[in-house]
This record gives C-alpha cells, sequence and structure tokens, in this order.
C-alpha cells in the first residue's frame, strides 16, 4: 500500500465528516459506535441503514452511500438518536445535513417520495403563509398518482369537519416569496 | 399570544375548540398572534435550514415578545429550536434578519399548553374547577416525540418518563397508567408518504396501551392524535387485534372533568366514538354532538 494514497483517502473522508460537522454541529467524530442509537430508533428495523451505521459513513467519508441511502429518508425525525446518545452526537442534526446535501447533490434515492412532499408543502406556505391539509394532500396525489389510498376515509373527514375546502392565508404574499428566495440565497444547501 | 398551527385550522378543529373552552372557562387570556404564518415543520428543517429558522422567527417578531403558548408539538419543537440557535449564534441572528427583514433575538418565552396548565394555572386552581371528575377512567398520556425531545431543547420534562400530562389528568380524577410507549413515535408527518411506517409505529403504540389496561389515550400533538384516531380501523383490520381506544386531545378530557361538554370541546370530531366509554363511566351521557368550526382559529 503506498503512502500517498492513503493519505488521499483519509483527507477525503475527513473532508466530507468535517464538512457535514461544520453544517450541523454533531459531534460527529465523538460516535464510539455502541449503537444505542440504533436500538432505540423505530424506524431501524426497517431502514436500509441503521443510525449508526450512517454516522460510520459519514466518519469514513463515503459521502456518496450515505447521501444516496434510503435511510435519510426513512428517518422519521423523532430525536430519540439524539437523545439517548451517551457521547452527546446530534445524529438527528446530522441526518438533516445528510437529507440537504442529498437533495443539492442529485443523489436523493429515487424511491421515496419525501422530498417532493417537503417540496408541496414549502411551496403552499411560500404561496399561502399556512399549510392547507386538503390542497397538500392534493396536490401530492396528483403529483405521485397515488389517487385512491385513503380516500375512502375523505367524506368522513369532511363530515367531521376535520378537512376544510379552503384554508386560510396570511400575510404579504410578495413579502413571503421574497422571504423565500433570500432564504434559498443564503442557505446555498439547495432547494 | 397564541400560535395555533395550520393544523388547529384543520384536522385538529377540536383540539383548538377545547383549548380555547379551557382557557375560557380558566380565565386565560389567548389572543392570536396576527398573520402567524406556519413554522415549515418538518418539511422546512429537512430542506432549507434558514427557512426552518426564518419562519419561526417572522411569526414570533409579531408576538413583540409576549410569551407564545402552542399546542402543537411539531411547532412548539420549532419555534424553540429556533429560538436557542437565533439566541446562541450572533452570526446566524444576523443572517436570519437579513433573510426575514427584520432582528429577532431569539427570547420570545415559548409554553406548551401542558406547561400553561401545570405550571401557570397549577392543579390546586384546576382542582377548583373539576365538577365531574374522570372517576374510574384509565389513560394512557401520550406524549409522542416532538415534546419531550430533544430535552436541551424543549425543556419540558423529563424526555423518557414525562409526568405533566399524567398529573393534570390525575386531577382531573382520571387513573393516569404507567406505560412504556409515553414517548415512542407515532410516524408523524409521513402519514402521508410512508404510511407503512406510521401504521407500524401506530400499532405498536396503540397495542401497548392495551395491554397496559387503558380505556383511551391522551394526546398533545395534532400528528399523534390523527395518526392513533384516524389509522385505528385500517390497523384493526389489518392485524386482526382489537383496541376500540378513543384518542382524545388532553384539553378534551380536562374539559370534560370541568363540565363543558362534548359540543363545546368537539368530541364529535374524534373518529373512534368515545360516547359509550363516557357513558360506561357515568362522565357523559347522550350521543357526540356534532362538530362546528372552531370560535378561536376559523370565521
Amino acid at each position: 500500500m503506498s503512502k500517498p494514497k492513503a493519505e488521499s483517502l483519509t483527507d477525503r473522508a475527513a473532508d466530507f465528516a468535517a464538512r457535514v460537522e461544520k453544517l450541523s454541529d454533531a459531534k460527529i467524530n465523538a460516535c464510539l459506535q455502541c449503537a444505542k442509537c440504533t436500538s432505540g430508533c423505530p424506524v431501524a428495523a426497517k431502514a436500509d441503514l441503521k443510525p449508526h451505521e450512517l454516522l460510520r459513513l459519514v466518519q469514513l467519508g463515503m459521502a456518496d452511500e450515505a447521501l444516496s441511502s434510503r435511510a435519510i429518508w426513512q428517518c422519521v425525525s423523532c430525536q430519540t438518536c439524539a437523545t439517548r446518545c451517551p457521547q452527546g452526537v446530534s445524529i438527528a442534526a446530522m441526518t438533516d445535513v445528510l437529507r440537504r446535501l442529498s437533495r443539492a447533490s442529485g443523489k436523493a434515492a429515487a424511491d421515496t417520495n419525501v422530498p417532493l412532499f417537503n417540496d408541496i408543502f414549502l411551496n403552499s406556505v411560500r404561496k399561502r403563509g399556512r399549510m392547507h391539509e386538503m390542497g397538500l394532500m392534493a396536490a401530492y396525489k396528483l403529483r405521485t398518482m397515488d389517487l385512491f389510498s385513503d380516500m375512502a376515509k375523505l367524506p368522513m373527514m369532511l363530515r367531521k369537519g376535520k378537512l376544510r375546502l379552503f384554508g386560510k392565508r396570511a400575510g404579504d404574499k410578495a413579502a413571503r416569496k421574497a422571504m423565500f428566495d433570500r432564504a434559498r440565497a443564503a442557505g446555498g444547501q439547495g432547494k | 399570544m397564541f400560535y395555533p398551527g395550520c393544523s388547529l385550522e384543520g384536522t385538529a378543529g377540536d383540539y383548538c375548540k377545547s383549548t380555547m373552552a379551557l382557557a375560557g372557562a380558566l380565565g386565560i387570556d389567548l389572543p392570536e398572534i396576527p398573520d402567524w404564518i406556519c413554522c415549515g415543520a418538518t418539511a422546512a428543517h429537512q430542506s432549507d435550514e434558514m427557512l426552518a429558522l426564518a419562519l419561526p422567527a417572522k411569526s414570533l417578531l409579531a408576538a413583540k415578545g409576549k410569551p407564545v403558548a402552542v399546542c402543537c408539538a411539531a411547532c412548539f419543537s420549532r419555534l424553540k429550536a429556533a429560538n436557542e440557535r437565533i439566541a446562541s449564534d450572533p452570526a446566524v441572528r444576523k443572517k436570519v434578519a437579513k433573510v426575514v427583514g427584520a432582528d429577532y433575538d431569539g427570547q420570545t418565552p415559548i409554553a406548551h399548553m401542558l406547561e400553561i396548565l401545570a405550571a401557570d394555572v397549577g392543579p390546586a386552581e384546576i382542582a377548583k374547577h373539576v365538577v365531574q371528575p374522570l372517576t374510574g377512567l384509565k389513560v394512557a398520556c401520550y406524549y409522542g416525540c416532538l415534546l419531550t425531545r430533544p430535552p436541551e431543547i424543549t425543556q419540558l420534562d423529563d424526555a423518557e418518563n414525562p409526568m405533566l400530562m399524567d398529573r393534570l389528568l390525575q386531577t382531573a380524577g382520571a387513573e393516569a397508567l404507567d406505560w412504556p410507549h409515553k414517548t415512542e413515535c407515532c410516524g408523524g408527518s409521513y402519514s402521508i408518504t410512508d404510511v407503512g411506517t406510521v401504521k407500524m409505529l401506530t400499532h405498536q403504540v396503540l397495542a401497548m396501551a392495551r395491554q397496559a389496561g387503558a380505556d383511551c389515550v391522551a394526546t398533545a400533538c395534532p400528528l399523534c392524535q390523527i395518526n392513533l384516531d384516524l389509522r385505528q380501523a385500517d390497523i384493526e383490520a389489518e392485524t386482526g387485534e382489537q383496541f376500540d381506544l378513543p384518542v382524545f386531545y388532553f384539553t378534551q378530557l380536562l374539559g370534560l372533568a370541568m363540565g363543558l361538554g362534548a359540543k363545546a370541546l368537539g368530541l364529535g370530531a374524534l373518529v373512534v366514538d368515545p360516547g359509550k366509554l363516557l357513558a360506561d363511566r357515568k362522565i357523559i351521557s347522550g350521543p357526540m354532538a356534532s362538530p362546528a368550526p372552531c370560535g378561536g382559529c376559523a370565521e
């Protein structure tokens, strides 16, 4: 094994870990791989990577594997991992950063609808100021052509007043759109 | 000031209604923050950090420094997370000010309705208003994830075994059960994008509540409530298990104890009908009133 090759590999790993660290304040390299996060993770059993494995990929600089994983979209953002970590690693904050980098680099897993849902959600807030549940669901169903799931519940939900055909709007639309544009420009982490 | 959050204008209209009814009876003034906007919820913090800070900052600026009351656990978590980040890092504060167009210091006090009732109003005052104790009602108090996590941000109660809601409902005469799934996750907003995960997690919570001997579940979050309530029949059909667990907002149960009545508390909006249970426990008789829009959030 030649020395320069090993060094460059180490540097590359350190680069990615440092970048995620800088964006998340997650204390990436404090992780000892004890897997307590995984023990409490509600979706570890069905995700393609467990939280401690995802963290190890980041430590090792395996950016492609981390950013294209399904796990970052299977995570339900419940914060159990970060709450229980004995080393104080903010795993949930790391996962948020991985999601943003994944979107920005076009590496998001193809079989997840979470990024699309997030876009529709934020676009609705951009236009209206508030999220309108029925409009959100309609837009999502149209985009995914998942037209029939849960439709049987619709009449009951309308009857019980759980859904409103027309949601409320708030604030100055033009000013809000400008705020969204400034946030996007300032963040520089993709949409 | 009151920050209702988007769900309270829709699927959680009964949470809003019962909160307003309680506030009225206890003399808590809850004026809505003028022109509040969405906190950005999970979609913002997963997508764009600046937006996840700017959206809460914009609404909190409109509260003009007055303490803010929140009902939704997700809003509560996002507003508090934004406060912490903006208050602790001057560079972030400056960036957010540029995006929002006004400087926000991150100092507006945020309290969840549970804290306001348990700490500000207090059990002694609530006990004075209890006219119909919930005697014999076994309640599994379900806090979900975002009320107590991460604890350094939410600072609500013990992250693994919170007791705020338990004590409030004990004051109302109910039996609050000791059970292990108080802070497990229901799957939250993945109810739309990943129904399988939500059903799996919701099933675990319902099964554990049943096993602990619960008559019903009390929640303090619109997502917890709708996932446990709306998905219950599907889960029963798929697993063959029978739960029959009405899923209340804790404000509805407190309101019942205070004699506020099914209609004022929006009980007609619950999917799993609590009528039989409440009649069996002699808490209420007669059919659940049909829901009407909440006076606080809807015209």
